[in-house]
């Protein structure tokens, strides 16, 4: 099975192939989710090596309970809740450590910020799963102009491309409009 | 009255138009409530898409990801021995702080595994001293009373770091290891089974 074949899987097929030793299947997994596990410590204002050690863990606890996770549709409702108490572990563990006993510590409670994060998250994996559906070119130029780290240039996308520079931004445009027809197709609006 | 298409709108957004162009466009959001609408729906989109590059973790870490399933990967052809996935069914980190509890120095964290009907019982104490951890378990079966003189492994970076063997009563343990990211195995007759659990940012 090749890499373009395991993107189309749902996650119920990829943690069954996941449990069968499909080492394949676990970085397909992982590619469609690390941005939605990264992005959490992310919000929470952690340092980058904290993120690091949070999306560690999840991942760690991902593979511990992929056996619970079989008959999920969706693995993102328990990858957000999963990565939401490890921060919240991580930054209660960091106030611990830092209060002394004289201190008065204020027990908060952070359940508001934790659904705004949530719903947040959420919305962000329904734009990334629409991506996901659209087609090979429109995915490719818009993962080029917004998602590549290296942040290329027009002349290097247009390079990969294989169009005018002058092309970008029309079908940039064209793209951008069906990745909203996709999400209001799935009933998600952007506000 | 025209509206604006959802085209020009993005071009507007991006700020791709020229500035005879932007004048009737903005002429017209300040008077057309559903362009207005469409084009903070369009802005919302472009900023998500935007802000989504922030979320991308370092590549070094994605790769660590990947090679977590390294030893649960079979090879392609006859694996001799079954590996197995250890169920997390306990873990003291799953549970709730006691109210007004304050912190007193790094506590141990006790997990508890399931593969079959074998249990591994494991506890790991973090010293903050020397970067180092002790780990300790014990590993139980429910059909024979104890699993004595069975291979445990501490793997970590794809070979095994740290070897021992279960006492006479199943407990195994290994001190004060370098703090990592390890896969502790078990050897079974009927298979290995793999647990992820000691890593250096959570133990």
């Amino acid at each position: 099975m090749n890499a373009a074949k395991y993107k189309s899987l749902g996650d119920p097929e990829l943690i069954s192939l996941c449990l069968k030793g499909d080492s394949q299947a676990w970085e397909s997994l992982i590619l469609r989710y690390r941005r939605l596990i990264f992005s959490i410590p992310v919000k929470f204002s952690f340092s980058p090596s904290d993120c690091s050690d949070v999306f560690q863990s999840v991942c760690l606890r991902l593979i511990e309970h992929l056996g619970e996770l079989k008959d999920e549709s969706k693995v993102s409702g328990w990858l957000i809740t999963t990565t939401t108490r490890q921060c919240i572990h991580v930054r209660a563990q960091k106030r611990r450590e830092t209060s002394t006993e004289d201190e008065f510590e204020e027990p908060t409670d952070p359940a508001e910020n934790v659904e705004t994060v949530r719903i947040q998250t959420q919305a962000e994996q329904n734009v990334r799963e629409a991506v996901e559906q659209l087609q090979e070119r429109c995915r490719k130029l818009l993962e080029l102009l917004y998602f590549d780290p290296k942040d290329p240039s027009y002349e290097s996308i247009a390079q990969t491309m294989q169009m005018p520079v002058a092309s970008i931004g029309p079908t940039r445009a064209r793209c951008l409009d069906k990745l909203r027809m996709v999400l209001r197709r799935r009933g998600i609006r952007e506000k | 009255m025209d509206h604006i298409s959802a085209e020009e709108l993005i071009d507007y957004v991006d700020g791709h138009i020229s500035d005879a162009a932007r004048n009737p466009i903005e002429l017209h959001l300040a008077e057309c409530g559903e362009c207005a609408e469409l084009k903070l729906e369009i802005q919302s989109l472009v900023l998500q898409l935007q802000a989504d590059a922030s979320h991308e973790p370092p590549a070094e870490l994605v790769q660590w990801g990947n090679r977590l399933f390294q030893p649960l990967a079979q090879p392609s052809t006859g694996a001799r021995l079954r590996k197995l996935v250890a169920a997390l069914v306990f873990d003291t980190l799953d549970q709730p702080m006691l109210a007004g509890v304050r912190h007193a120095g790094t506590a141990a964290r006790q997990l508890l595994y399931r593969a079959g009907d074998v249990d591994v019982d494991v506890k790991i104490e973090s010293m903050e001293s020397n970067e180092r951890i002790t780990l300790v378990g014990q590993v139980l079966a429910t059909s024979t009373k104890f699993l004595e003189n069975t291979p445990v492994k501490l793997e970590s970076h794809g070979m095994t770091r740290f070897k021992t063997t279960t006492n006479l009563v199943g407990e195994f343990s290994f001190d004060e290891v370098p703090k990592d990211t390890y896969h502790l195995s078990v050897d079974l007759p009927e298979g290995q089974i793999t647990l992820f659990c000691v890593h250096r940012g959570n133990s």
